[in-house]
């Protein structure tokens, strides 16, 4: 199995749990009528309070870990956000093999961007 | 049960058509119009991933317009569910493209740098606009950004293959060679790319609208890539595909810590986005490049002036 392929199955299966988590979550909120303090209704409005600014990792570990529908679904957007940066970083493993330093540097920049984003901004902000 | 339906009427009354929908559904349980809901969200977000496949977008361009403007959703979760669906066409998109071999890996990841940055820029900037509550300003922009890529199809839709061009120090630097088998053309088709540092700019802007108006921005991309770097458009529309989920991404996070991420039409969002960019590819191989323009520019017009008007407070 060279490189493409595994990158091919990485993004596959990234995709295919994060689907699966947000149908699951979905199926938890139908059979649950609630998530937390939240009625259905809440949840499934167009101007509904309930956003991603409540879910810290925090509290979508504990949320996961006691089927809160709500967090499920965040875990499953949290997958497909990763996707993109496992990418990333098999990219980076696929150009220090070939040893297309330019190339490794490059990818190397993106993840650094990638990582500020997700990691070191929310802090910057403290948010 | 009486008391259920009042509740389910009072609750979503902004939306005129979901309405009508209820009303033609008997609702004996309060997970009816949930479900329906959802549902809805699926089937609409898997027509824009499907046209969003078939033009190299993420799908957020016909996605934002139709979420904010018939579904009645707050653009800050219309552009958060968009932009995380993004990363989902991306992905979903990517495993087959890399097979296809027409995507080029380097010449993406070179990009990347700039759509990141740009993207992270941009992200802030909406964080401050939406703070200050000037959402119009965010209508405005994304009706004039869908107007714009209208002409630049349009101007472009003459050619299925890019004039030739002499290799610049940048084509060997960054080593943008390449080749792929076209189908249409029925030919091997080998390829150079000039200019690296005029698609850097051009992408740093792109990644600023990706993260300022929560949609891929693979318009843009294209352009970046077939008008300055003058490499094939079945190039630029693979490889952007392939990029913009790696831009989202950065984008996306920002969005989460600003809360404009819904869950509820997020996930559905996602998962129709999925299915409609799976037929989506399906489709991408037997239609040409032009009539692809042709189509996906009627839609733009239409989408970017309902857009506009929204902004400057009319109707809609």
């Amino acid at each position: 199995m060279d490189f493409n392929d595994a990158i091919a199955y990485a993004l596959r299966a990234g995709v295919i749990v994060s689907a699966a988590l947000l149908f699951i979550g979905f199926l938890l909120l139908m059979i649950k009528g609630k998530a937390g303090y939240y009625s259905i209704n809440e949840i499934a409005s167009t101007a509904s309070v309930v956003n991603s600014s409540y879910y810290s990792a925090n509290t979508l570990i504990k949320g996961t870990l006691s089927f809160d529908p709500i967090a499920i679904m965040f875990l499953g957007l949290v997958i497909l956000i990763a996707t993109p940066v496992i990418r990333v970083v098999l990219g980076i493993a696929q150009f220090i093999k070939e040893k297309d330093w330019i190339y490794t540097v490059i990818t190397l920049i993106v993840f650094f961007n990638l990582i500020f984003a997700i990691f070191i901004l929310p802090s910057i902000l403290h948010i | 049960m009486i008391k259920n339906r009042i509740k389910i009427f009072q609750f979503n009354n902004k939306s005129l058509i979901l309405e009508k929908i209820y009303i033609s559904t008997p609702k004996k349980k309060g997970v009816i119009q949930p479900i329906l809901y959802f549902l809805m969200l699926i089937l609409v977000s898997a027509i824009s991933g499907i046209l969003g496949a078939l033009v190299g977008l993420g799908g957020g361009t016909f996605l934002v317009p139709i979420y904010t403007l018939y579904l009645r959703i707050p653009i800050a979760y219309a552009t958060g569910a968009s932009l995380i669906s993004t990363i989902a066409t991306s992905s979903g998109a990517a495993s087959a493209y890399i097979k296809d071999k027409i995507t080029n890996v380097k010449l993406g990841m070179g990009l990347e740098i700039a759509t990141t940055s740009g993207s992270i820029v941009g992200a802030l900037t909406v964080a401050l606009i939406y703070s200050h509550h000037l959402q119009y300003i965010i209508y405005i922009v994304f009706g004039l950004v869908l107007l714009s890529q209208v002409y630049i199809q349009l101007t472009r839709s003459k050619y299925e293959l890019p004039k030739e061009m002499k290799p610049d120090w940048s084509t060997k630097l960054f080593k943008l060679y390449g080749s792929y088998y076209d189908v249409v053309l029925g030919k091997e088709v080998n390829y150079y790319g000039v200019r690296w540092w005029l698609g850097e700019i051009i992408m740093f802007f792109a990644g600023f609208i990706s993260g300022l108006l929560g949609i891929g921005s693979g318009a843009l991309k294209v352009l970046g890539m077939d008008w300055a770097m003058n490499l094939p458009m079945k190039v630029s529309t693979t490889t952007s595909n392939f990029m913009i989920g790696i831009t989202a991404a950065t984008g996306s996070s920002i969005y989460w810590i600003y809360g404009y991420i819904q869950p509820f039409i997020a996930a559905g969002t996602a998962i129709g986005v999925l299915i409609g960019a799976f037929i989506g590819t399906k489709i991408l191989v037997r239609i040409t490049n032009r009539s692809i323009r042709y189509i996906f520019s009627a839609i733009l017009i239409f989408l970017g002036i309902q857009m506009v008007l929204r902004g400057l407070g009319y109707g809609f």
